[in-house]
Parts: structure tokens; C-alpha cells; sequence
């Protein structure tokens, strides 16, 4: 199936001959990223048309394509990334998709991915019919209606440019087009327009990279530098049976594609592995509005940092858990919890993805051990007075929180995630950047030039803002205080810092300073991921509908009439 | 006393914005795309927030003397009175006599559209390149208003503040507003509509600092034909000026609440 440059340059004439590289590759293998290489064995044996290869525990047959499994902690989904999934042919894929369907969600089950009206296929008998899973670690998984055996199908790439995708196959490793799409070495990859704009790198996702593999990788790898396609190799990576060796490719949004040598035949340390591919991924330059500031509008979400303690917990503080043992609890907790209030509250089964979970272990990133800093006495005072207050029969509304009367969560907690309403929207205008937070519904408005405080005090403080490079910073101060975080309120001064760490990546810190409740000022950091399509602020009326205030208080007047009635005894 | 001659002044000034048309168009402050910078803090002076239909004043609450009455205005409802199927100039008239304890800014509850720019309290509006956002100083309301979607798309769910679409017509920003739940009241005087509410809405600066905000609401539940307000908003020039916090949540608390007070007859 190997392509000649006889044949590449009859297709494309004069035109692109002196560009045409005889790249003479074909897909090797697909890497797709897993907790547990045996779990997911068993999935792919029992679900798909997969078989083990024996005495390669990490290397699955699946109809006629290899797939190598890598155990990781970090797992995010495939959709929502430039290989948004993989395809798999089966001869009545109706019936396929509802024995899946039978499986069940529960434990490493099946995830289905229904159509808007809740069909598992769609299409018809002669265009199409097809269906959508995914495996229990992300990978988003097409099935496809097509004659003969249960095989491999097809590799399925989203991009910002679906036609500028296809030109750089067919350039640079010399695939043949077809359609949109392209066929290399006899794997057809269908490449189309990301309906969400640019999608994610699979950088860490479940689809983790593309293997090719060539048979003078030294040529071909010599030929793509000559052609301008950032490279890194021929290397021997660490661990690679046999001391095969491999070159990594920086190609169009960014998937992650490796060519390795005929002579390749697994690898062993996957850490290194990760640490290795890296190294290819393409440094992000931030986006700036059009009027020239840095542009980290959007529509946000702050479900991935849903679940990090504040401090580092005792068992990793201790050594008992190590930080890649926590990470993976962490992640376990936010996964759980997230999807399952968002499949049930959001009906979002439909593309959810777009998101790995958080592996931090705790929000607090300063004091370097995590911990929140000694408290003053003033502080250890507001503390215990703060958990008094909770045990207190509500007399009125003004004996709940803030957050119950929906009025507001204060600061800094407006900022964290919770099960829900996670959402966050930037705007900016010259000279102003909004933050509107989905929790209650609060946006603070926020000057980035110079405008001098008025020293009104109010629940979230007022904010002023500056730029310092690509990072908003924001100063907080004049707090009514009564929205306190563990009893920092009036006195606390907050710095925001905000900066785009890729594309689809916010990184939010946040800095406390109240000499009256800490000895010292700390820092925290999460994470906020873009969800631009998928998400939008649905207005959370909170006072509106607020139900819960009334039954708090007359729950409360009923205990009040039960401790008040004289006792029967 | 100058507070009522101003507040006389401009509601004079707001009956003829209609057929004001003053544009000048080497005037208008203009965003980095050539579109009229609307970008500023901004208020109406007019009384359409007491009463959107001509009113004589009137008192209110016996119990706040004068700080309870509504000053007289002319109205802002283009053909002076609102096109009201029968009934629901009845339940207008209901919402008057309860309006101290059924307006939904009594129990600061979110405005809705059109009234989120007719209250007395400023608003901020951001105007970015994909998406202009309106942050309302009362309840903490806000709308965002997508110019970057060329279809419209439904609303996911009705809210108070509905869902909006934007779009340049000249020099005029046009908003199509949808996805209402019915629920808000237009102003103190119990005007009302349903969830069938469609609201066009057009914000024209006419100068740097005055602009002519239109708005045009069809609703077959409750009106015989569509129609449209109009009135000027002012900026803010102060340099101070500001959205401040009104979370008005805390003082509606008596109004909603207060009957499950420890205490409160019947606890």
C-alpha cells in the first residue's frame, strides 16, 4: 500500500511536486490511554472486535488495527480534540449498539452517546446507520454499519481547517485524498470541520497519539524536516523494546503523530513516554482582542477543578499516599460526581468531553506544603464562632449563609467549583473585563486601567485590574465582610491572577492576604477549561426560586413549637 | 426640589425622542470596527419605570409620605397607551392595587427586558468583539447578547432575562430578545406580558453621551398588536462612576419571608 512519488505527482501535476515528500508510511498503531491496561483489555475483548497479541500486555488486534493501551492517570476524552474518535464496522450495527446499550454504565460498562432524541443510531440501512460509545476511559468510540467481519474503520480527525489538514497528509507523509478526507497506507482518516472551533491537542487525552510506521525512518524523518514539519527524532526512546527508535511530529491541531521504525515493538515505561512526547507539543502564543489586549474571553468551566481539597490531604502531606496515588483519587472523585450530576441535571450525554479531570491534589500552591498558614487568635475565633452559627435554629433568613439566601458565595468561593453551575463568562471591552460566575448569577466588573477606588464596601469587594504581559491581575479589597471565608472578610486584601495557559486552558491563582486571621498570605490555583459550544450560562434564578429558604425556616418554627412544648415524660 | 424639576424636565425629553433625530455622524464615539462604541455606564431619566403610560402622580404607601409616591410622567409608550387585550388590562389593574407586594422588583427578582434599562439604577454595557454583555446594577442581572451566532438559536429554557441576539443595522444595535417565563413585571404600575413575549430591541447613540433605546414587544397573550416604547439614556460622566452592588436579595427578605419569622403571628 505504499505510496510512489510517480503516483503522488501525477494527482498534483506541477503544482505541489517540489513540496511532495515520499514519506512511504503507513498507521502502525494507535495509542489510546487507559488507568489500567488489563481493565481496559478486557473491555475491548468483551465490547469490540479486539484480541489480545500475546506477550504484549499492553497490545490489543482490533480488527485488523493495533492498538497499544497506556496505563495513566490523566485521562481526558477524546472528543472535543483534534482525533475526536476511532471507528469500528459492524455488519447490523443496530443490534451492536443495543447489546452495548444492555451492558449498562455501571463499572467499566458502556457509555452510549444517544442521539438528540434519544435513538442510539442514526442514518439509514444504505447512508450511514451509526452509533456512538465511549469506553470508560474517554475514547470516543463510532460504529459503523458496513458488510462483512466486525473491523477497524477509520481514524476520525477535527479540524479548525479541514482542507489545509488534508493538503499536510498528502504533502508531508503522502496520503492519498479522498473525499475530505485522506487514506494512508490503507487507513481511511475522515477529516472534518470541528464544530466548536479549534479543537483541543490530544495532548493527554484519551486518544493519545497515531504510530506510523516507515521503512527507512532516517530518510523519511530527514525528508519532513526538509519540508518544514517540526520534528524531533529519530530517537531511541526510553525503554523501547529492541531499541527501536521513533520520531515525534508537531501536525495541524495538534495530534500527536510518531513514526516509528519497522523494527518497533512496544514500550515499556509509559512516563517517560509522556515526558518524551511533550516535547513536540507546539508553544502556545495567546490570543490578543482587537483592540490588542490579551483575550480570555469565553465561555468557561470550572467542572475539571470540581473536588480539589483546599490543603494538601494528611496521607499524601505524610507520604502514606504519593502524589500520583491522590492524583488518581482526585480524579475518580471529580469524574464520579460531575458526570453524574451533569448526565442527570444537563442532559449533556451528548459531547460532555471536552474536559479531563483535575490530578491536583490540593488548591493551596502556597505554602509550598499546601497548608492553610497559621491562624491568628482572632482567627481560630471566627473559625469556631463560624461553626456556632451553623448549629443555630434559624430565627430569620439572616441566621443562614450568604450562599443560602442566595445572595453570594463571597470571596474568593464565587471563583470555586462545586457539582454545579460551574460555568464562567469573560467579556471584555476596551478597558474592562467582566467575570460572571453561573453560581447565583454574579458578575464583577472589573476596570483594567486606572480608576481609583470609591471606598464603598461591598459583598464581593471592588475589584481593579491591570495586565502584566498576558496575565490579568486583579486587586480586591473594600469587603463588607460579611460574606467571610473562614473569617477573612473585611480586612483581606485578594489578587487574582488570570492567564491562558493553552487554548482551552484559564489557570485562575488567587492570593489572601488578612494579617488578622492568617500570620502569613497563601495562594491557591485551579484550572478552568474552555467549553465555548457546549455550555452557556442558563440563567440560575437563584432568589427566585428560592424554595429551600422557605422550608428552612418554617422546618425551623416546627423545631422551635417541639423544644418549646412541655415533655410528655 | 431639583430632583423633581430635573426628573419634569426629562420626562419632556423623552416624549420627543421619537421624532428627534439629531444624529451626527462624525460625533459618535466608534469601537475599533467602525460600530458606535456603546461602551459606558448608562441611566434613563425618564419615569417609565414608575408607570410606562402617561400618569399624573400618585400616592403610595401612607406610612413614607412622599418617598412612596410616583411623580408624574409623560409616557413612553409610542400611541400613548398600551395595546392591552381586555383581560389583560384587568389584570394590569389587579397588579396595580398589589403592586407593593407583587412587583417583582419588590421581591428583587430579576428584571426581564425591556425594564432592566428603564430603572432607576445605571447599567454597564461591554461591547467585545462576539458578544455584547448588559450588567445591571439591580439583582444582579445581567444579558449577554450573542452577535456571534447567525442563526438565532431557542432559548434553552424561558428565564426572566430571556436569551438575546444581536446584529448592526447601521448605526443602530438590534437585539431580538426571546425565552421570557412571563414572570416579570414591566414596571410599579403592574404592566405586564406573558411568555410569549418578543421584544426588538434598538440602542441608537444620537450623540456621545445620549443614546435612544426602542423597544418593540409582540405578545398575542396579552397585547392586541405590537408595540414600542421609547426614551432616552444618558452616560455616566462622573469619573468615578460605577456599577455598584445592589444585591437587593436582603432587603426583600421581610416582604417574603417575614411570616416564618420566629415571632411572626402564626409561628
Amino acid at each position: 500500500m505504499k505510496k510512489s512519488l510517480l503516483k503522488l505527482g501525477t494527482l498534483f501535476g506541477g503544482l505541489m511536486g517540489a513540496m511532495v515528500v515520499q514519506a512511504n508510511v503507513e498507521v502502525h498503531h494507535i495509542v489510546l490511554a487507559v488507568s489500567q491496561a488489563d481493565t481496559a483489555k478486557s473491555w475491548y475483548t468483551r465490547h469490540l472486535p479486539c484480541e489480545e497479541v500475546a506477550e504484549r500486555p499492553e497490545r490489543l488486534l482490533c480488527g485488523g488495527m493495533q492498538i497499544e493501551l497506556e496505563a495513566r492517570q490523566s485521562i481526558g476524552g477524546s472528543q472535543g480534540t483534534s482525533v475526536n474518535h476511532i471507528g469500528f464496522s459492524y455488519p447490523d450495527v443496530a443490534a451492536k449498539m443495543q447489546s452495548l446499550a444492555d451492558v449498562g454504565v455501571g463499572g467499566a460498562g458502556v457509555r452510549l452517546q444517544r442521539f438528540p432524541g434519544g435513538e442510539l443510531v442514526e442514518g439509514d440501512e444504505e447512508h450511514g446507520l451509526h452509533g456512538f460509545i465511549f469506553d470508560p476511559w474517554g475514547t470516543r468510540i463510532e460504529l459503523v454499519q458496513a458488510e462483512g467481519e466486525p473491523a477497524f474503520h477509520h481514524i476520525h480527525l477535527a479540524s479548525v481547517d479541514p482542507s489545509a489538514t488534508q493538503s499536510w497528509y498528502v504533502e508531508h507523509l503522502g496520503a492519498e485524498p479522498q473525499g475530505t478526507g485522506v487514506e494512508l497506507g490503507g487507513t481511511p482518516f475522515m477529516i472534518e470541520a470541528n464544530s466548536e472551533g479549534r479543537p483541543a491537542a490530544t495532548k493527554e487525552r484519551a486518544i493519545d497519539h497515531i504510530a506510523l510506521v516507515a521503512d527507512d525512518l532516517d530518510a523519511v524523518s530527514s525528508d519532513l524536516a526538509d519540508s518544514g514539519v517540526q520534528l524531533r527524532g529519530p530517537t531511541v526512546p526510553a525503554n523501547a523494546r529492541g531499541g527501536a527508535e521513533r520520531t515525534l511530529l508537531a501536525s495541524p491541531d495538534g495530534v500527536r503523530i510518531a513514526i516509528v521504525s519497522e523494527a518497533w515493538d512496544g514500550i515499556g515505561d509509559t512516563q517517560t513516554q509522556a515526558a518524551e512526547m511533550a516535547q513536540t507539543d507546539v508553544p502556545f502564543d495567546p490570543p490578543r482582542t482587537p483592540w490588542g489586549e490579551p483575550d480570555l474571553q469565553g465561555m468557561w468551566s470550572g467542572n475539571v477543578s470540581h473536588g480539589i481539597p483546599l490543603e494538601r490531604p494528611d496521607d499524601v502531606a505524610t507520604g502514606e499516599l504519593t502524589e500520583e496515588q491522590a492524583a488518581a483519587r482526585r480524579e475518580q472523585g471529580t469524574l464520579a460526581s460531575i458526570w453524574g450530576y451533569e448526565r442527570e441535571w444537563r442532559d449533556t450525554t451528548l459531547g460532555y468531553d471536552k474536559f479531563q479531570a483535575s490530578r491536583q491534589v490540593s488548591i493551596i500552591i502556597d505554602p509550598p506544603n499546601g497548608k492553610l498558614p497559621e491562624t491568628t487568635t482572632v482567627g481560630a475565633e471566627a473559625a469556631a464562632a463560624a461553626a456556632m452559627r451553623r448549629l443555630v435554629v434559624a430565627a430569620g433568613p439572616e441566621d443562614l449563609s450568604s450562599w443560602v439566601r442566595c445572595i453570594t458565595r463571597g470571596m474568593p468561593t464565587m471563583m470555586m467549583s462545586g457539582v454545579y453551575n460551574n460555568g464562567l463568562q469573560i467579556q471584555q471591552s476596551p478597558g474592562y473585563v467582566a467575570v460572571q460566575k453561573e453560581m447565583i448569577h454574579e458578575t464583577r466588573l472589573i476596570p483594567t486601567t486606572e480608576k481609583p477606588r470609591n471606598g464603598i464596601k461591598q459583598w464581593l469587594g471592588s475589584s481593579r485590574g491591570y495586565w502584566e504581559g498576558d496575565t490579568l491581575v486583579v486587586q480586591i479589597k473594600d469587603f463588607n465582610g460579611r460574606a467571610a471565608y473562614r473569617g477573612a472578610g473585611d480586612n483581606m486584601t485578594m489578587t487574582e491572577r488570570y492567564r491562558l495557559v493553552d487554548e482551552n486552558t484559564l489557570e485562575y491563582q488567587f492570593t489572601i492576604d488578612d494579617p488578622t486571621i492568617w500570620k502569613a498570605p497563601w495562594t491557591g490555583m485551579f484550572h478552568f477549561k474552555r467549553h465555548e459550544d457546549q455550555y452557556e450560562l442558563v440563567e440560575y434564578a437563584c432568589h427566585e426560586g428560592n424554595y429551600g429558604m422557605t422550608n428552612i425556616l418554617s422546618a425551623a418554627r416546627t423545631k422551635d413549637r417541639e423544644l418549646n412544648e412541655p415533655s410528655g415524660d | 426640589m431639583g430632583v423633581w424639576l430635573a426628573l419634569a424636565l426629562l420626562a419632556g425629553c423623552a416624549a420627543t425622542a421619537p421624532t428627534t433625530n439629531t444624529s451626527n455622524d462624525d460625533a459618535l464615539p466608534r469601537a475599533w470596527d467602525g460600530n458606535p462604541d456603546l461602551n459606558g455606564i448608562w441611566q434613563t431619566l425618564s419615569t417609565a419605570n414608575w408607570n410606562l403610560e402617561s400618569h399624573t402622580s400618585y400616592g403610595g404607601l401612607a406610612e413614607i409620605g412622599v418617598l412612596g409616591a410616583t411623580p408624574p410622567g409623560i409616557g413612553v409608550v409610542e400611541g400613548g397607551e398600551i395595546p392591552y387585550t381586555a383581560s389583560a388590562r384587568k389584570k394590569q389593574q389587579e397588579n396595580f392595587k398589589n403592586r407593593y407586594t407583587q412587583d417583582t422588583e419588590a421581591k428583587c427578582y430579576l428584571p426581564g427586558i425591556p425594564r432592566a434599562h428603564y430603572m432607576p439604577y445605571p447599567f454597564q454595557i461591554l461591547q467585545g468583539d462576539r458578544k455584547v454583555m448588559m450588567v445591571y446594577g439591580f439583582a444582579e442581572a445581567n444579558r449577554t447578547v450573542h452577535m456571534d451566532k447567525a442563526n438565532p438559536e431557542p432559548a434553552p429554557i424561558d428565564s426572566w432575562m430571556g436569551r438575546s441576539h444581536g446584529r448592526w443595522d447601521g448605526d443602530t444595535l438590534v437585539v431580538q430578545a426571546h425565552g421570557f417565563n412571563g414572570e416579570a413585571w414591566l414596571d410599579r404600575a403592574g404592566n405586564h406580558h406573558s411568555w410569549a413575549l418578543e421584544v426588538e430591541e434598538r440602542f441608537t447613540l444620537i450623540d456621545k453621551n445620549v443614546m435612544r433605546y426602542e423597544a418593540t414587544l409582540t405578545d398575542e397573550e396579552v397585547y392586541t398588536r405590537p408595540w414600542t416604547i421609547s426614551m432616552l439614556l444618558y452616560r455616566h460622566l462622573e469619573p468615578n462612576a460605577e456599577v455598584l452592588e445592589f444585591k437587593c436579595v436582603e432587603h426583600s427578605e421581610e416582604l417574603l419571608y417575614g411570616h416564618l419569622r420566629r415571632g411572626a403571628p402564626g409561628t
